[in-house]
């Protein structure tokens, strides 16, 4: 990744990290920028890209669980139709006390995914407008896409299950020794062991 | 009009051997099979030749068609769908996933087993079936009226108890409306 | 006089709504004034699955995220799997990409030429091009092995070379489908009856159209000269030639030119990918999948689909197993916010018309 090489997208990171105090970013490849920053300075940072950096379409916002370090890492995906450039803008919150602030007033559509990260993981936005229900109905477990939670520890309750499963782990060992086959070498180097 | 059992059956035939050629399909497109519906029922393989047609509401149709995995938020509306529809009526489970879970086995949203939620009659298999499975499985299920085996209805009726008991396992706000049909 | 508000619930069983989504509809008299999407009706919970499945079992899956067109869905997959691991693609497996992008444009845009025509009742245009699909679903049967779903975009390559004889059925095909889109003219463009119904009817405010977050055909047909094709380019796109079609009236009627431009214009870069593809490697063989590891690390691609920017962000954690794979669909805005402002004072029977021309597709949004 030489740094010449990639001359509009350096420019971003520089004048976002002249800007804000705490800010790292990195080139991540040809029109692809990743900046991190703390969770209260979203709100700023977001509407500072979109009105002076032309950041002005927002492209998606995702949130991923990290169990075992304890934070949820939210992840705002803009793009600039004039640079031609994708800007990563991400920030971790912690998982005891999941609350960030909500920033649906900056694009109207993250409404919808703020919406969906507070179903499916359980994470507050402070003054959030809309619906509890997104997708689920009458959910009273946690919420699904944390990652302690067991969806096949909860099928196991919750639905029946057609006998028969667990004996065809491998369904190619099955069938070859009903029908008294050999299962052929070059299959056998991508067994499951 | 004499009314003994040997009439009765002469009655029987002729009913469900006109009933097999006008199946009305519930146009309700439950989960991703919905999409061989439309080459089904258009100019290349044209399900109408067997009499198979869509119907826009469930009052008029005959054959609930479940298309694909159900979760459990379409499983409340399917059964609600189901229960207004007009006896005589079918179920055809179409898909894997209606079988045993498909793709989606270990997934916390939908239902593995269909029949122990609604009593089906043909089930067609694959990910997803070909058009020509779909109407090969109308026609056992055509098979299956004329010869007066498919009696799911009758076995839902019947076993209303223990069906709603498992609807109820899954769907944690009953708030429907009861039909007698 | 103002009449009084009713409540109408479109869906989840109606024959005219896009899959199986719901639309609370506030209706005075039969002018709507306030639209509220439901979806959650599909949700199988695809994310959580593919957490629970390694890198390979997750692609047979993510295709089936978006019924219509799962093509896109596979390709976003292997190529962000191929950026974050740093695999190269052999240059014959980009072209044969390219080409089955494009043949599943073609075939998503003749289910649309038969859903746009079908919500209106015009009920011929259905039976023409959901049959004139067929044969391209012909050519990924022989491809693939599948119909619908083909599970053939893997990361590293594409699961099989062409067989022998195949760009010449793809060829015919392609002329066949030219010559029927002047029968799709006649029938559907030039017809009074369409062009009453789609003239001035689902029209998107173009000076807000970016920040509502459209994207492909509706935003074309805003005026806007955006497409991923172009603006971030993948696979092979910068070696062909092809025009992007804009439009400026931001209705539906602009948003169907859009589309049958694009067709025709998908035609053509079929005929030059075939002239041009080069011979070579199909494939970059994978380690046993069981114990095949991807470095950590993160990566956002997108890829146009027919309905427009279809997005996929993977996290790996350096483990068998994909940390995230969170999905964006063009539909998680153009059928839910966008809808729900498109269909303010538009008519009840307008709705599932102007839901076909954005492109609304619920699988996608709930995933």
């Amino acid at each position: 990744m030489t740094e010449d090489k990639h001359i509009k997208e350096q420019k971003i990171v520089d004048q976002l990290s002249g800007t804000f105090q705490n800010l790292t970013g990195k080139v991540k490849r040809e029109r692809r920028v990743e900046v991190s920053v703390e969770k209260k300075l979203i709100p700023s940072v977001l509407s500072y890209v979109k009105d002076q950096l032309t950041f002005t379409h927002m492209s998606h916002m995702s949130c991923v669980d990290w169990l075992e370090d304890e934070h949820f890492e939210l992840v705002y995906i803009l793009w600039s139709p004039e640079l031609k450039v994708q800007l990563l803008v991400k920030t971790l919150i912690n998982r005891e006390n999941p609350v960030i602030e909500n920033v649906d007033m900056i694009w109207g559509q993250l409404n919808t995914y703020q919406r969906e990260i507070r179903e499916m993981y359980g994470i507050q936005f402070t003054g959030l407008e809309g619906r509890e229900e997104f997708v689920l109905e009458d959910w009273d477990e946690m919420p699904p896409m944390r990652r302690d939670f067991d969806t096949a520890e909860y099928i196991k309750d919750v639905f029946f299950e057609r006998p028969g499963r667990d004996g065809a782990k491998d369904v190619r060992e099955v069938i070859a020794t009903r029908s008294g086959e050999e299962i052929p070498e070059l299959a056998k180097k991508y067994s499951r062991d | 009009m004499p009314n003994d059992k040997k009439s009765q059956k002469i009655v029987d035939i002729i009913q469900n051997a006109a009933r097999k050629h006008s199946l009305f399909v519930l146009a309700y497109g439950t989960g991703c099979g919905a999409i061989e519906i439309p080459p089904t029922m258009t100019s290349r393989y044209d399900a109408e030749r067997f009499g198979i047609r869509g119907m826009a509401t469930p009052r008029q149709a005959d054959v609930l068609l479940v298309t694909g995995y159900l979760a459990t938020k379409t499983l409340k509306r399917v059964i609600r769908a189901y229960e207004q529809m007009q006896d005589p009526k079918y179920v055809i489970g179409f898909g894997s996933c209606t079988i045993n879970g498909g793709m989606y086995w270990d997934s916390y949203n939908t239902i593995k087993l269909l029949d122990k939620y609604i009593p089906v009659d043909v089930y067609i298999n694959g990910c997803m079936p070909r058009p020509e499975a779909v109407i090969e499985g109308f026609i056992e299920l055509q098979g299956l009226i004329k010869d007066g085996k498919a009696n799911g209805a009758t076995k839902y009726k019947e076993n209303i108890d223990w069906y709603r008991a498992n609807q109820k396992k899954v769907i944690k706000n009953w708030n429907m409306p009861d039909y007698n049909w | 006089m103002r009449e009084k508000a009713t409540t109408l619930y479109l869906g989840p069983q109606h024959p005219g709504i896009t899959g199986n989504m719901m639309v609370k509809l506030k209706v005075e008299g039969d002018t709507i004034v306030k639209a509220e999407t439901h979806v959650g009706y599909l949700h199988r919970g695809f994310e959580k699955l593919m957490e629970r499945r390694n890198w390979l079992q997750s692609f047979t899956i993510v295709c089936r995220i978006c019924v219509p067109e799962p093509d896109p869905n596979e390709l976003n997959y292997a190529r962000a799997v191929e950026e974050i691991e740093g695999r190269e693609v052999p240059e014959r497996a980009e072209w044969i990409r390219t080409l089955v992008m494009e043949l599943s444009r073609l075939a998503s845009y003749l289910l649309w030429f038969g859903g746009q025509n079908g919500s209106a009742g015009l009920y011929t245009m259905p039976q023409w091009s959901v049959g004139d699909r067929d044969y391209i679903l012909d050519l990924f049967e022989e491809l693939t092995g599948g119909r619908v779903y083909h599970m053939y975009i893997w990361p590293g390559g594409v699961r099989r070379d062409l067989p022998e004889g195949f760009t010449g059925r793809v060829l015919q095909t392609m002329d066949y489908l030219e010559k029927q889109l002047v029968k799709y003219d006649q029938l559907m463009f030039e017809n009074t009856i369409f062009q009453k119904r789609a003239k001035g009817i689902g029209w998107i405010d173009p000076a807000k159209a970016i920040e509502w977050g459209v994207v492909g055909p509706p935003l074309r047909g805003a005026g806007f000269k955006s497409d991923v094709r172009i603006d971030d380019p993948y696979l092979i796109y910068d070696k062909l030639d092809f025009v992007v079609p804009t439009q400026k009236g931001s209705d539906v009627w602009a948003r169907s030119l859009v589309r049958r431009e694009e067709f025709q214009q998908s035609i053509n870069m079929v005929r030059q990918i075939i002239d041009k593809m080069p011979a070579g490697e199909v494939y970059n063989k994978i380690p046993n999948p069981m114990k095949w590891t991807i470095p950590a690390g993160d990566a956002y691609v997108k890829a146009e689909s027919a309905r427009g920017e279809f997005g996929y962000y993977v996290v790996s954690d350096g483990g068998n197993k994909p940390r995230r794979v969170h999905v964006k669909g063009p539909a998680y805005v153009h059928g839910v916010t966008l809808l729900e402002e498109v269909l303010k004072g538009a008519n009840i029977s307008d709705v599932s018309f102007i839901m076909n021309s954005l492109g609304t597709c619920p699988p996608e949004i709930e995933r």
